[in-house]
């Protein structure tokens, strides 16, 4: 396994915020449009609320307002997981686009985000897929691979690529062209109840410094608690897995190829390297040598957390800043003593920053969504009509809706959205903001290869399940997935 | 065939000592005019798909590329999953599923039908009530079954912990040991109500005066529903079994909602491992030799299934 000069400038102390900020300014361009250094907390704030934007006037300039069409479109919505307040602003969404472009036909469809890839895949083989397409961060190189998808650059809907952040504008390209124009993006945060902390004798204000404490954390927990320490999810088929498995990869120096790189060109497997095993033996740890995470952790999403860590059931879990309004939606639902718990949790609800590596090294999925025009040959009806298509995503993508569809999970895609008046509005609304704002730095974004899917979503997923049901050591699961990427890189075999 | 055509035909009949097969075909001609709408349209909706996957099992498809860029690679498809171990433990999976599934639900199933044969307070109420599993959704009862089992919260693992049976809720669906066990329960559980309709039905074809000699006889409970009752229930027993075998032969929705085949493969069966290549790894061609295998093994149960039906329906002319 190669030795990254990033890791040996952790080494030498460097800041892991300055490093990380490099290394993801770095993946995406040459020259980087957008200093990701500058994107703390304070940054943020000194910006929120000093620009006004009028995005019916703006994508006027794209499609007349007054412009007649009909448009298809699918995108990956609000699921079980979800805060109310998130389907709030979609349903205000698609008001606001049809009350601004009142003659175009919008038919919309919303689907989870594990049944998007599966169904539109199979809609493509019978070019029946709809004619735009907003699909998670990691799919997007998949279908400009093959063919699939038009080129789309902010610039034809009106913004500029400098608008959005080199790492979505990375999962974007593909053989050097854009094939489209990012949402959101988003980095996930740890969170604990202090609570849990405290009777568990650990210092209920201070998050696990790193994976190793994290372990440690989980275990304390569960010897003197009982219930589970950490919120570990094995999921096969669920992008929750991924999420939650790779910035623990990433912070003991491993990788599935050398996607933490500066410069990633993802031609050496790497998932089989003693520091991605050292990642993959503290899940181990966890599950099996420990049991101090829930046993339903095979089967679980991050949705089947949320409701054991509101019961006081679980301690710690890596999520977005929605949770916290997840739990005041599922507290609402809640009676009695039920309802007693729920408050108390949610009151010793606290975020920190997800745990380092052995070597100081933090890391998160730098995740989010983007939206593509499909080509007419796919396309139910073989026509798209281009005119609809980009007046719907200058709308999404715009700095009001990016910020607004992004309100309590994540970032706006558009960075413009940031200087919003909703953004200030945000910050004093939405609790912990800060804490998975200051984790942008660390993000790092999933290998832009076709076969990052499948990876992320089947190998990944499988190699996790092997070793904690015992099926096979954490050795031979860890080589096993490293042979099936072998496979799946050399021309798809099993 | 219409009466007029029989009648027109008769004479030629009696006249010729064996006729033809095309001779036949033609007498029958109306026959093949009335099913020749059903023929087109399965031509279209069934023979097309079939040829088409048994082609498409001979190439490849990279994750790179779309479709119609499929390259060929022969019988490799074919090779690669024979000598996979995820093929032989999905199988074994299989067999598993569908030999004790079916078992299991005619059993339970048989044993019902018989209960409820007899007249009781209350018969129709908890006949309505057995039944109820087999007519909700498998969708929503996989879901339901889901959280009954749950390791964390589940309904059955807060009950035996309350009542201090156990310590730990019991790991269900998230262990390669008890995966398979438990799906092939909730599996049962639906099933069986429609082996008891089945074996209802047939019951009530047993003369009810041979059940009443073999009492007078002096057979028992066991020596009349073995000697006198059973072989009645024979020919529908052999469709009720194979009915059931196709069926969880092609079962998807209760492994796929409850477990996606995992932890580790320990539920995936031939179906949610076909569905998983195809459209979560988009290995189409894989996925297509895996169909074109799962076909033989199916058209092998259906020939048997159409010889079972025309036993039976030889056995009740008869």
């Amino acid at each position: 396994m190669t030795s990254f000069g990033f890791n040996r400038a952790i080494r030498r102390g460097v800041s892991t915020a300055a490093a990380a900020a490099m290394l993801m300014s770095s993946t995406a361009f040459a020259a980087p449009p957008v200093d990701l250094s500058k994107w703390s907390p304070e940054y943020v704030r000194s910006i929120a609320g000093t620009k006004d934007f009028d995005t019916a006037a703006d994508c006027g300039k794209v499609t007349p307002l007054d412009y007649k069409g009909r448009l298809t479109f699918w995108y990956q919505g609000v699921f079980e997981g979800d805060p109310d307040l998130l389907r709030q602003y979609y349903k205000d969404f698609f008001a606001a686009f049809r009350k601004t472009y009142p003659n175009i036909d919008l038919q919309e469809q919303a689907l989870t985000y594990n049944d998007l890839l599966d169904k539109f895949r199979t809609a493509l083989l019978g070019n029946a897929g709809p004619m735009v397409v907003r699909l998670q961060i990691l799919g997007g190189v998949e279908f400009a691979a093959k063919g699939y998808l038009q080129e789309l650059k902010p610039e034809d809907v009106g913004y500029s690529t400098e608008d959005f952040w080199p790492g979505a504008m990375k999962s974007n390209m593909w053989k050097g062209k854009t094939y489209g124009v990012p949402t959101n993006n988003e980095t996930m945060a740890l969170i604990w109840n202090a609570d849990v902390f405290k009777r568990a004798g650990l210092d209920p204000d201070k998050a696990p410094a790193t994976w190793d404490d994290v372990v440690k954390y989980s275990k304390q927990i569960h010897d003197k608690l009982g219930i589970a320490g950490y919120g570990l999810v094995a999921r096969k088929n669920a992008g929750n897995t991924p999420y939650r498995f790779l910035p623990q990869l990433w912070a003991y120096g491993g990788g599935v190829f050398d996607e933490a790189s500066p410069n990633p060109n993802y031609s050496k497997i790497q998932l089989n390297s003693p520091a991605s095993k050292k990642a993959l033996q503290a899940s181990y740890d966890m599950y099996v040598r420990d049991k101090s995470v829930p046993v339903s952790a095979l089967t679980n999403q991050q949705a089947d957390n949320q409701p054991l860590f509101l019961a006081g059931q679980l301690g710690m879990m890596i999520s977005h800043p929605s949770d916290y309004d997840v739990m005041q939606d599922l507290k609402k639902k809640a009676t009695g003593s039920d309802l007693q718990k729920a408050e108390t949790v949610i009151e010793n609800m606290r975020y920190g920053l997800i745990p380092t590596g052995p070597d100081g090294k933090r890391a998160v999925v730098f995740g989010g969504s983007n939206m593509h025009i499909l080509k007419p040959e796919y396309v139910d009806g073989g026509k798209v009509d281009q005119a609809a298509a980009k007046a719907l995503i200058c709308f999404w993508t715009s700095p009001e809706w990016s910020l607004k569809m992004a309100y309590a999970g994540s970032n706006p895609g558009n960075l413009n959205g940031f200087k919003t008046k909703w953004m200030k509005e945000r910050l004093d609304k939405i609790k912990f903001l800060d804490v998975t704002t200051s984790m942008l730095p660390y993000g790092i974004p999933f290998p832009t290869i076709p076969e990052t899917p499948e990876i992320m979503n089947i190998v990944v997923p499988d190699m996790l399940q092997n070793a904690l049901t015992g099926s096979m050591t954490v050795d031979q699961a860890a080589e096993d997935a490293t042979k099936k990427i072998q496979n799946i890189m050399s021309g798809g075999k099993l | 065939m219409t009466l007029a055509t029989r009648l027109a035909d008769a004479p030629l009949r009696e006249n010729s000592k064996e006729p033809g097969v095309l001779q036949r075909a033609w007498i029958n001609r109306a026959d093949y005019l009335y099913v020749l709408p059903s023929i087109v349209v399965m031509l279209i909706v069934i023979a097309y798909p079939i040829y088409y996957t048994i082609e498409l099992s001979f190439f490849t498809t990279p994750p790179s590329l779309q479709l119609r860029d499929k390259i060929f690679v022969g019988l490799d498809n074919y090779s690669l999953i024979l000598t996979s171990d995820v093929f032989w433990r999905v199988t074994a999976n299989t067999f598993i599923w569908t030999i004790v599934s079916t078992f299991a639900a005619f059993v339970l199933g048989l044993g019902t039908a018989l209960a409820l044969n007899h007249e009781f307070v209350g018969r129709g109420v908890l006949r309505a009530i057995l039944i109820i599993p087999w007519v909700i959704s498998a969708v929503a009862a996989s879901y339901i079954w889901k959280w009954i089992y749950h390791s964390n919260f589940g309904v059955i693992g807060a009950v035996l912990v309350s009542l201090g049976i156990t310590d730990r809720p019991p790991n269900f669906i998230d262990s390669v040991s008890t995966v398979l066990p438990s799906l092939i329960v909730v599996n049962v559980w639906r099933e069986f109500p429609f082996a008891m309709i089945m074996l209802m039905a047939g019951l009530q074809t047993v003369p009810d005066q041979l059940l009443r000699a073999a009492r007078v006889d002096g057979a028992n409970a066991w020596q009349s529903f073995w000697h006198v009752t059973f072989p009645h229930l024979q020919g529908v027993s052999t469709v009720t079994i194979l009915l059931l075998a196709v069926s969880n032969f092609n079962s998807f929705i209760i492994p796929w909602i409850m477990t996606g085949g995992g932890p580790s493969n320990a539920s995936h069966i031939w179906i949610t491992h076909i569905y998983e290549l195809a459209f979560g790894r988009q290995r189409w061609g894989i996925a297509s030799a895996y169909s074109v295998l799962l076909f033989i093994i199916m058209m092998t149960l259906g020939y048997f299934y159409v010889r079972a039906l025309s036993g039976a329906e030889r056995k009740d002319r008869g």
